[in-house]
């Protein structure tokens, strides 16, 4: 039995229920909209791992049934309004997750993805140290406080970009005359820089052992935002080189992630080099253009099902 | 020069300051390392990591860092929205430059526990069971029933209430009386309650490097667990770690970890021992002052 810890409102969460469903493998969703309104937990450790129940609506499922759990987290606007003060509310809300997220953490089927997988998300050039160390190229970047620092880095590389090294307001943008005219205010804080990468995108996704790239064609500097800036997005799935897809195995492996979002860039040269992982990627965008059996190959996991076996099922389910 | 990441008023950094003064080695007290005046360039390109931190009055090179909290940005000054940005901004900086540091860094932080906050026991639970620790009884239910049903086993063996503990405080309640019972399933509406098994008294030990600094009082018998915390702080990759062992229904066990130590748990002779063993570890070739010898 699989876990689905989400909201059904949340597009990718959806896709998965969608997707299990299709492939008949037997799921509970857990509602994150309401929980823990409308569902009796009891998990008890002892000197093992945790073992109990959870109870839904019209279902019950023991911890020991689980094959695996797909959990997608939603923000306040996500769930139901609050009952009552809206203080005590969202702390109680904040340890009904909290229980939640140690059950998740404890649970020895695999979880799509354990909470700590994703922390490094949250530091990009500290994600960098580890993405290099995994074996993967990353652009040449400059984190400072130092003005004269940035426009040395600038006067090296001609083209540099800029970006948050947190995972808030994470878009890509270049530093043109206008930023570079406000460079002194770098004293407040550091900021981070990277040295233009040409080339194509190409947005990798391991699910386990499996990796989907696609390569994706646009004239905007940060794709995700094309639409924006009025541009098209071209997208088309790709072969990696074997020793980039094993880099990228390594990665995922190494920040614990069993599904994650690689971001690269093919270069003129040949070369990948990559930018960041996403710990919650919404494949949904990268299925839906290229036809990449993504979904299906997070089901067999969740599933405890070797790929080839599913295939054999959906053929003669077919 | 050594850089005490923390408080002005942490009880670590002063001792370890103290300590590192009297062999004559600089040192200071930082809360937020690469806030203004700091200057900071760190640089990964494909032949490597290079960092320069000035902090404004002295350029010497930082020879070890002793990481005893997050780099907390001023707020003064910023509209709400911009410093949540900004603080974010200096903690994602900060814990790259902490990653990156050639010199001796104790902790330094993986993104989980620069960014997971204070974890509860139950986090600790898969890693203190593969070290062999033992660990109390714990259930998080939201069920009345499952919560009766762990105080009759407690009844049963003898233990007259259970610890209500919730995961996102600090706060421990004892809940031994029926009508404690009946508050606590009023909760149990509302959300789910985590339940501990009760414990005896508390005795820290705090692991510093490969070495063990036990509290004055904590029995005898806790130190045969000592290979196994070991293994726990060798497992956690940190090298200063603070662990709590109590008396459980079958026997000794770990009921909290702290990845931050807490000096004031210990006794002062313990206290002192954990300080000359963290200087140690900060400046391992640094001379003892002859007072010390």
């Amino acid at each position: 039995m699989i876990l689905v810890c989400g909201g059904l409102a949340d597009r990718v969460t959806e896709l998965v229920c969608a997707r299990l469903q299709h492939c008949g493998y037997p799921y509970r969703l857990l509602d994150l909209a309401r929980y823990p309104a409308g569902y009796r937990v009891a998990w008890r450790w002892t000197d093992a791992g945790p073992a109990g129940t959870i109870a839904g609506p019209d279902w019950a499922l023991d911890l020991d049934a689980l094959t695996g759990v797909y959990v997608r987290f939603l923000g306040p606007e996500g769930r139901l309004p609050p009952q009552g003060d809206p203080e005590a509310a969202a702390a109680l809300q904040f340890e009904a997750d909290a229980g939640l997220v140690a059950l998740l953490e404890n649970l020895p089927c695999p979880v799509v993805n354990r909470i700590g997988g994703g922390m490094s998300n949250n530091s990009k050039p500290f994600q960098a140290l580890l993405l290099r160390r995994a074996g993967l190229k990353v652009p040449t970047t400059l984190v400072t406080s130092d003005p004269a620092a940035a426009r040395a880095f600038h006067a090296e590389y001609g083209e540099v970009i800029y970006k948050s090294a947190s995972g808030i307001r994470s878009i890509v943008r270049r530093l043109g005359p206008a930023q570079q005219a406000r460079l002194a205010f770098l004293r407040h804080g550091p900021a981070q820089f990277q040295a233009f990468v040409p080339g194509r995108n190409v947005r990798v996704h391991t699910v386990g052992d499996a990796v989907f790239a696609t390569r994706i064609e646009t004239e905007a500097v940060d794709y995700r935002y094309a639409h924006l800036d009025g541009l098209n997005v071209a997208m088309t799935a790709v072969t990696l080189p074997a020793a980039v897809k094993a880099a990228c195995l390594r990665a995922a492996r190494d920040l614990d992630l069993l599904f994650a979002g690689i971001d690269l860039k093919e270069t003129p040269d040949g070369e990948y080099v990559c930018f960041e992982v996403n710990p919650c990627p919404g494949f949904i965008y990268y299925e839906r253009h290229t036809g990449q059996q993504i979904s299906a190959a997070l089901a067999d996991l969740l599933n405890g099902t070797a790929p080839a076996a599913w295939r054999a099922t959906r053929q003669a389910t077919n | 020069m050594h850089l005490l990441l923390g408080h002005s008023g942490d009880s670590c950094c002063t001792g370890v300051l103290a300590r590192l003064a009297a062999r004559g080695l600089p040192a200071r007290i930082v809360a937020s390392p690469l806030a203004p005046p700091a200057c900071v360039a760190w640089r990964l390109a494909d032949d490597g990591l290079t960092s320069r931190l000035d902090l404004g009055d002295d350029p010497a090179e930082i020879a070890g860092v002793l990481v005893r909290g997050t780099a907390w940005f001023d707020p003064a000054g910023w509209a709400p929205g911009d410093h949540a940005y900004m603080q974010a901004e200096m903690l994602a900086a900060t814990l790259a430059w902490l990653a990156g540091l050639p010199c001796p860094v104790i902790n330094r932080p993986s993104a989980a526990l620069w960014y997971g906050g204070r974890a509860s026991l139950l986090t600790w639970r898969p890693l203190l069971r593969r070290c062999g620790l033992p660990v109390p009884e714990q259930l998080i239910t939201n069920d009345p029933a499952e919560a009766r049903a762990f105080r009759r086993r407690l009844v049963a063996d003898g233990v007259a209430g259970a610890v209500y503990a919730p995961l996102t405080g600090e706060a421990r309640y004892l809940v031994a009386t029926d009508a404690a019972w009946e508050g606590l399933a009023d909760l149990q509406e509302r959300s789910p309650v985590c339940l501990s098994e009760p414990h005896g008294a508390a005795h820290p030990a705090c692991i510093v490097g490969g070495k063990i600094v036990w509290d004055d009082e904590a029995p005898p018998e806790s130190r045969a667990l000592a290979p196994r915390l070991r293994q726990l702080a060798a497992a956690t990759r940190l090298d200063f770690l603070e662990v709590v062992i109590a008396r459980l229904r079958r026997g000794l066990g770990v009921v909290m970890v702290e990845p931050m130590p807490v000096l004031e748990h210990f006794t002062a002779p313990a206290r002192a021992r954990i300080l000359d063993a963290l200087t140690a570890l900060l400046a391992p070739f640094a001379a003892e002052p002859e007072a010390l010898r």
